[in-house]
């Protein structure tokens, strides 16, 4: 599904990707771990599109698809969905308006045919009850006053109806407590599917005791510097992030 | 190619309004024409001016085109259609509320005409008001007797469709409103086309407890040339809310003179306006506290696309009697290109000291950050600006509250993001 290919990212002229290589097959949960620094955050916005972030090198491949170049819209029409880690808040723009101007959209892009309003509230009713959102935060201006576990909720909620293919999770527990998080980690493990992948990034090993990883990667220094099973993330937990990165060098 | 309005051509024409009127306003009408002749046209030089010049404007040649909207309908309203800056009375429903025209209300020297025109609010040094003044004949008036609420809005519907018939002194309306004690009315202004060169001069005299909604949509075309003063005199715990929408012209100027004159009155303000091409607009307001426990708040939004230039000018006045003042002013402009220019000149004049007053002015490009956010989801650039354009005006548009008023300020944005809202502020 997603492989990323000796990818080389500069940021405001410095390079922090520096030959990140990476396979995601469907269905698979991927975690990639790593210390502060190490270019998670740019994996994560270069893989959405975000102008800014420079590709110098290598590709990034989509269903045996080249999608280096595409505009951030068109990347999420293909099936990429980027869930913040800071939700933006949007004054003026009800949750349910974006909702539909996304989903919409998307479906424009796709040449497929757009919901109507019925069809529409009928499906965001339903999911947005199983992550037990109120109508209420539905017609609230976008994020706005929402606390950081009815954002992460949110999220959830428009991976939920935008049903993508490949699903970053970009520090998704950052903001939440334990509460806050199993809810939020609930809905995601909800949205495992065959068909569907997840790339969760993280720099606790909490987050992956409830959406529990296939593969673990550790990233270092703009690359990928170990891979391994979920007990990965124990050693990490034991012995930091410096022990096992320097063991593996 | 729009008319000549020039300052001979002007002061020829006040000579000839003063022959044959009453001798009461004939005195009016010459004070204020010899008041301009000292003042002229006002330029650059003139502090107030300084961003706005109107004599270099009317210097100017505009290019005519027929890419006007037509006026909106406001269906369940009272109105006074103005074609060419001529009332026209068979297009007109105001006699229903009482209103008459200025031209009938001088030639009958109408006693509440000759009592408040020119003395609500007076500005002895305004160039544009003094102007207005000498050469007034077309107008209307409107007189609200004590604890009547007006049924319907009132719809002034100013029409500029045909450059030939305008003259080459321009033209100059004048409305007179008078709210007697307790009264209520909506006003509704719709100003369409391209006047080649108006001045609008509004006179609204609130008395105590009366109250005033005061909506403008100036949807003019490319070409137009207008200057506008709304002048009001707000009496004890009367009630002024005033919402300006403008997509500016070649030269579109709204002041509003308040005066706060009685204890406990109130003034509010919301102000949008969206500028592209090579439009201008400019809001000036001078808000005077002159009682004690009076309030004010105006909140004014620019969107500034292509060439376009935005001016807003906020003055508050507070005097030495006006204690415990609490006036608000914040200016916020969203700037879609780098050609676009934001001018924002917010003044405090404090002479009371048990005061509350604010001011805060931001003028920024769209969020980098929120725009990114709506596009992974899906959202195709130009849409998700227009979809954050559409938000910044939203809070605006909701002051109005009601549905129907609210609808055709609400279409006139709609149109104007369609064609705007998409221009990226990066690839200038």
């Amino acid at each position: 599904m997603l492989e990323i290919k000796d990818l080389h990212v500069n940021v405001f002229g410095k390079e922090i990707l520096k030959g990140l290589s990476l396979k995601v097959p469907p269905g698979e949960v991927h975690a990639i771990m790593g210390p502060n620094g190490a270019g998670k955050s740019t994996t994560s916005y270069t893989l959405a599109g975000r102008a800014g972030y420079e590709v110098t090198g290598g590709q990034i491949d989509l269903f045996g698809e080249d999608i280096t170049g595409l505009s951030p819209e068109e990347r999420a029409a293909k099936g990429i969905f980027l869930a913040f880690q800071y939700p933006l808040e949007i004054p003026g723009v009800s949750t349910m308006n974006f909702l539909k101007t996304a989903m919409n959209a998307q479906a424009k892009l796709r040449g497929e045919k757009e919901l109507d309003a019925a069809q529409f509230l009928r499906i965001v009713r339903a999911a947005a009850k199983e992550l037990n959102i109120s109508e209420d935060m539905l017609k609230r201006p976008l994020n706005v006053g929402f606390s950081g576990g009815e954002k992460k909720r949110n999220e959830t909620l428009q991976m939920a109806l935008l049903k993508p293919k490949l699903a970053i999770l970009d520090e998704m527990d950052s903001g939440l407590d334990i509460d806050a998080l199993k809810l939020v980690a609930e809905g995601v493990n909800k949205l495992r599917a065959p068909d569907r992948s997840f790339l969760v990034i993280t720099h606790y090993q909490r987050l992956l005791d409830y959406i529990q990883p296939d593969v673990i990667h550790i990233l270092s220094g703009g690359k990928i510097v170990l891979s391994g099973d979920k007990s990965l993330a124990l050693q990490l937990e034991e012995n930091g992030y410096d022990a096992v990165i320097n063991k593996a060098a | 190619m729009g008319k000549v309005v020039s300052l001979d051509n002007l002061l020829a024409s006040m000579e000839a309004r003063r022959t044959d009127v009453a001798p009461w306003l004939g005195a009016l009408l010459g004070e204020a024409g010899e008041k301009f002749a000292h003042l002229g046209l006002p330029n650059r030089r003139v502090e107030a001016w300084r961003y706005s010049d109107l004599a270099k404007a009317l210097h100017e040649s505009v290019k005519l085109e027929a890419d006007a909207d037509a006026p909106p309908e406001f269906p369940g309203a009272c109105l006074a259609a103005f074609e060419n800056g001529v009332l026209v009375d068979k297009l007109s429903s105001y006699c229903a509320m009482g209103a008459i025209s200025l031209r009938k209300a001088l030639a009958q020297q109408d006693p509440a005409v000759a009592a408040h025109i020119g003395k609500i609010n007076p500005q002895q040094d305004h160039p544009i008001v003094n102007l207005n003044t000498a050469l007034m004949e077309e107008g209307l008036v409107l007189h609200v007797p004590r604890d009547v609420t007006m049924a319907t809005p009132l719809h002034l519907r100013f029409n500029w469709s045909d450059v030939e018939t305008q003259g080459d002194d321009g033209r100059h309306l004048r409305l007179l409103v008078v709210l007697e004690e307790g009264a209520s009315a909506t006003i509704f202004e719709s100003h369409d086309g391209a006047p080649s060169f108006a001045t609008i001069v509004s006179e609204f005299r609130l008395a105590a407890n009366s109250s005033l909604r005061h909506i403008r949509l100036e949807n003019f075309a490319a070409a137009a040339r207008q200057t506008a003063v709304t002048l009001a005199e707000i009496g004890e715990k009367a009630t002024y809310r005033g919402f300006y929408l403008s997509q500016g012209g070649h030269f579109a100027r709204h002041e509003a003179l308040l005066k706060l004159a009685g204890e406990q009155s109130f003034a509010e303000m919301d102000g949008a306006y969206l500028v592209a091409d090579k439009r201008h607009c400019d809001n000036t307001t001078v808000v005077t506290h002159a009682a004690p426990n009076t309030a004010s708040k105006q909140t004014f939004r620019g969107v500034l696309a292509g060439a376009g230039r935005g001016v807003y000018q906020g003055c508050v006045q507070v005097e030495q009697a006006a204690q415990k003042t609490d006036a608000k002013q914040l200016s916020r402009a969203l700037l879609l290109s780098h050609r676009a220019e934001i001018v924002t000149k917010p003044e405090l004049e404090i002479f009371a000291d048990d005061v509350k007053c604010s001011h805060g002015a931001t003028a920024g490009e769209l969020d980098a950050n929120a725009l990114f956010f709506l596009r992974a989801r899906g959202i195709p650039e130009a849409q998700a600006r227009a979809l954050l354009v559409e938000a910044f005006l939203a809070e605006a548009l909701d002051t109005i509250g009601d549905e129907v008023l609210r609808a055709p300020a609400a279409e006139m944005v709609r149109k104007w993001l369609a064609r705007h809202a998409g221009e990226a502020s990066h690839v200038e």
